[in-house]
């Protein structure tokens, strides 16, 4: 679910570790713990390999020592703000099969998406650049769940602009969950770009807030690490 | 409509033309220079990561891994 797929969707980061949304059944998790097995996986940091803490939000993070792996980095989570319970993601992921057989799983781009909005810096870049690929790729012929999304999502003011104007009637449902598309339609580009800083603001924050208890817990676990 | 050159340089826009798959495989043809040149798989430190732990974090050469190192310097 991380740089990879940025990269299949359009956007470019050369990202080293390798971030899974998994189930956290018990079932799967113990597929999940063989596999670790396989790559000479460690736990590297809190909190513990428990389903409970998957199922809270958490994250759990491992580093591999196989040979054709050493040094990897995995991160793992199950539960994340804003974005739907594990079985919808699986639903819609995107499978893809390399020319060398490889298949992948990664979450839909509108997933990635909204998993991208956290309080970090490097996520936001990332997340315009995502939208605006797919609006580029397929603005020609557009379907009405791309319109929405891109209602939703866009967070270039040109290009927000642009579809607001060409359709006003898709832009007047998404405004009421997406109030700055007001100002799309009428073609204030400049009101658009500073409304889009105050979102990207309020989504940063309540990030922060979302992690306020979990970032407790851990410091707790931390100081109870022998 | 809106040219692709409006809103990103030539390399994006040449990054945005290219098919999803286009962009894995190239993304996928780093891997083998990357590691060749001595990088490492072992992430960077992400101190705006809610879950960032100083102390799973181990710094490596910034030239990447021990083995690799500069064998002819020209002066400035």
């Amino acid at each position: 679910m991380g740089g990879q797929a940025c990269v299949f969707y359009g956007a470019a980061e050369f990202s080293r570790d390798t971030d899974l949304a998994i189930l956290s059944s018990a079932d799967n998790l113990e597929r999940f713990r063989a596999a670790l097995a396989g790559l000479d996986a460690e736990s590297i940091a809190v909190p513990p390999f428990q389903a409970e803490y998957l199922h809270r939000g958490h994250a759990l993070h491992f580093r591999c020592h196989h040979p054709e792996a050493a040094g990897l980095r995995i991160d793992v989570m199950s539960a994340m703000r804003g974005v739907a319970p594990f079985d919808v993601l699986w639903a819609r992921r995107t499978t893809i099969q390399t020319t060398d057989g490889d298949q992948y799983e990664l979450l839909s781009l509108a997933d990635l998406v909204q998993a991208k909005k956290t309080q970090r810096d490097k996520d936001w870049p990332m997340l315009r650049r995502l939208v605006e690929a797919d609006y580029l790729q397929y603005r020609p012929h557009p379907t009405p769940g791309q319109l929405t999304f891109w209602l939703k999502q866009l967070r270039t003011p040109v290009l927000l602009v642009e579809v607001a104007v060409r359709r006003p009637d898709f832009a007047a449902d998404v405004a009421r969950e997406r109030p700055l598309l007001a100002l799309a339609v009428a073609g204030n580009q400049a009101a658009v770009e500073g409304a889009l800083a105050l979102e990207e603001a309020a989504e940063r924050e309540a990030d922060r807030r979302y992690w306020q208890p979990l970032r407790a817990e851990l410091e707790s676990l931390r100081h109870a690490r022998p | 409509m809106v040219a692709v050159e409006e809103i990103c340089d030539d390399e994006w826009a040449e990054w945005y033309r290219l098919t999803p798959q286009e962009r894995w495989d190239r993304s996928q043809a780093l891997w083998p220079t990357f590691l060749a040149l001595g990088g490492t798989l072992d992430a960077e430190p992400d101190t705006q990561s809610p879950f960032f732990d100083a102390d799973t974090w181990r710094p490596v050469p910034v030239d990447g891994r021990p083995g690799v190192r500069v064998l002819r310097r020209s002066g400035i």
